[in-house]
């Protein structure tokens, strides 16, 4: 979802059409996979745009992990295709190596090693020449805002660093799409905004990021595209707002006027938030300061579309 | 350019103190062998100035320290490698590595030959205990080095059977537990499956006492005890020759065969033949080749086990 505040975009022309979809960085057709009778990953149909932000949600247990562990060529489906980059990680699993970082969502590092220590071990790990492990990590720590910690042993880092230094792991052969699972749990506030700045950076320099998270507003703010998923399978996936728009939720609109009051009131679609605005500034003759759709939108989606099933 | 994988383990080994722990314990262990030796001849009063019996101290010295040598090497290998695997599925550092472009088998050799460097270390650590009993005499430095290197050898195979093993598990603990029991099997199950045929033997009435004799010889023991006290049994007992003796007595009992109890078909005898020419096939071969054979096999289901995609979450 875009920065951009809300009434900004309502008050805009008319949106062009939107462009041919872009080539898929993943694209997962009936995609299953069963453990015995449970079925962790149900005939999902799943395409993630390269040049995304994409955000996978949905409660424990719904499958998310498990998909990120078959992108990651961890893990074979037990039907269905997949393709990661145009490769099908059960038959070029190195292949899709290459081109992907995978951070898991356990934070696994060797403690007795130093910071650069810990990144020329996945360099060498990933076929990079020793004669550029020293650029190599000297950029990454730049990237990651862990340059001061150069030297410093794994295990004295805080935990909102190792989670950078395991960004920086996932980094480190510079692939074109990074898939990371719940990055930000255990983070402070501050190290939340750190990560989601990291990650538009990446974003910006042309990376499809594929990020799982249960903070919503979190999401919200960064994602361009999410997925909702629950039991294995795939409830609703777009944009949040087209989401929004196709199941017709209600939302509510926050607005300010000149004299100081405020009101909120609850639209379904973007005609009758138009609407509603035209009423109150043409109509009524208010004077309009403020007119913003109140967040919660991915979260209210999520409650509407999740029914809090366990498997 | 040097297996990461190995490169890492060795930093990271010889970064905390146990390695000199380990280091310290296993020379301080070897050291007080061969005090004990020393002392329980001399309250014995067998060291006299004369050569033979300096000799003889000399050879006793060299067994006893190679025997320990090798309790502690089977006592030090579950202990540092059961949690090779285990230990990067513990610290949820297997996933990331899976992923890079190392390959399964790189993986554990690199596991391997950390578990393997240090070991070598220990023993090459002890070579100047050894030498004390070269000091003596009665023994040559063709025998030293062949017993350091059936030690070695011994090392070598126990490190990759652990390391494979070490796949199996999640938890370190159970690694440990696991590599520990199957060290005791490797070493007793082949006594203990010989006894009880023998047991089984004696009791029919009407068949000869001949459990067949491979089953000794397959043993990190008897691969030691055949090349170090294969060459003198004369003086006093020690672990070591009682093995050897044990292999050449089991031996005996098989028409002067390991395979005696091969059906007589021409694979059976194709063994028998390369048994008896020239001189018989030696306990330390026999031995050898069986144990590799085991860890070849262990090392193929461990790289299977560690292969991706897995068919289930490991």
């Amino acid at each position: 979802m875009s920065a951009e505040p809300e009434h900004v975009a309502l008050l805009e022309a008319d949106t062009p059409d939107p462009p041919a979809e872009p080539q898929a960085a993943v694209r997962a057709e009936q995609l299953t996979k069963r453990y015995g009778t449970l079925a962790a990953v149900d005939h999902l149909d799943l395409v993630i745009p390269r040049g995304s932000i994409f955000g996978l949600i949905g409660p424990n247990g719904a499958g998310k992990s498990t998909t990120f562990a078959i992108t990651a060529s961890l893990l074979r489906p037990t039907s269905g295709r997949i393709t990661v980059m145009g490769a099908d990680p059960t038959v070029k699993p190195r292949t899709v190596r290459r081109r992907m970082g995978y951070m898991p969502d356990n934070l696994g590092v060797y403690d007795n090693l130093r910071v650069d220590e810990y990144l020329e071990f996945f360099a060498a790990s990933y076929g990079i020449h020793r004669s550029e492990w020293s650029a190599l990590v000297d950029g990454l720590l730049e990237l990651v805002d862990l340059t001061v910690k150069r030297t410093a042993m794994v295990n004295s880092l805080s935990r909102g660093m190792k989670q950078r230094l395991s960004l920086a792991r996932a980094l480190v052969h510079d692939p074109e799409l990074l898939v990371l699972d719940e990055p930000a749990s255990g983070l402070d506030p501050r190290a939340r905004v750190e990560l989601r700045e990291l990650l538009r950076s990446l974003n910006a320099m042309g990376k499809t990021i594929v990020i799982s998270s249960h903070i919503l507003a979190e999401l919200e703010e960064m994602c361009t595209d999410v997925a909702i998923m629950e039991a294995g399978k795939l409830l609703a996936a777009g944009p949040p707002r087209e989401i929004l728009q196709q199941l017709g939720g209600a939302r509510t609109v926050r607005v300010r006027f000149a004299d100081g009051a405020a009101e909120s009131f609850t639209v379904s679609d973007d005609e009758q938030q138009a609407a509603l605005l035209r009423r109150l500034v043409v109509d009524d003759g208010r004077q309009v300061v403020e007119f913003v759709e109140e967040s919660g939108g991915l979260e209210q989606l999520f409650m509407t579309l999740t029914e809090g099933i366990v498997q | 350019m040097i297996n990461p994988v190995l490169g890492r383990e060795l930093r990271e080994r010889m970064r905390t103190g146990r390695a000199f722990v380990v280091l310290g314990v296993f020379l301080a262990l070897l050291i007080l062998t061969v005090y004990l030796v020393y002392q329980g001849r001399e309250t014995t009063g067998l060291i006299q100035v004369d050569l033979a019996s300096q000799t003889q101290l000399g050879r006793e010295l060299f067994e006893w320290v190679l025997f320990v040598m090798l309790v502690l090497v089977l006592f030090f290998v579950p202990g540092l490698t059961a949690g090779a695997i285990a230990g990067e599925r513990e610290r949820q550092t297997l996933l990331p590595l899976q992923v890079t472009l190392l390959r399964p088998r790189s993986i554990l050799i690199g596991k391997v030959l950390a578990g393997m460097s240090f070991l070598v270390l220990l023993i090459v650590a002890a070579v100047p205990v050894t030498i004390v009993a070269y000091l003596l005499g009665g023994i040559r430095i063709i025998d030293g080095l062949k017993g350091l290197g059936a030690v070695c050898l011994v090392a070598v195979l126990l490190t990759t059977m652990i390391a494979s093993l070490s796949t199996f598990t999640r938890r370190v603990q159970t690694a440990t537990l696991l590599a520990y029991g199957f060290t005791a099997l490797l070493v007793l199950i082949g006594p203990l499956l010989y006894l009880t045929l023998g047991v089984a033997d004696r009791s029919t009435g009407t068949d000869l006492r001949n459990p067949p004799a491979v089953l000794l010889a397959v043993n990190p023991v008897a691969v030691v005890a055949d090349v170090t006290a294969g060459v003198n049994l004369s003086g006093e007992g020690n672990p070591l020759r009682w093995a050897s003796q044990s292999l050449v007595e089991a031996r005996a009992n098989n028409d002067d065969s390991w395979f005696a109890w091969f059906p007589p078909d021409d694979i059976g005898a194709r063994f028998r033949l390369l048994d008896r020419d020239p001189g018989g096939f030696p306990a330390w071969a026999v031995g050898t080749i069986g144990l590799f054979v085991l860890a070849v096999a262990m090392a193929w289901l461990a790289v299977r086990r560690l292969r991706t995609p897995a068919e289930v979450e490991r």
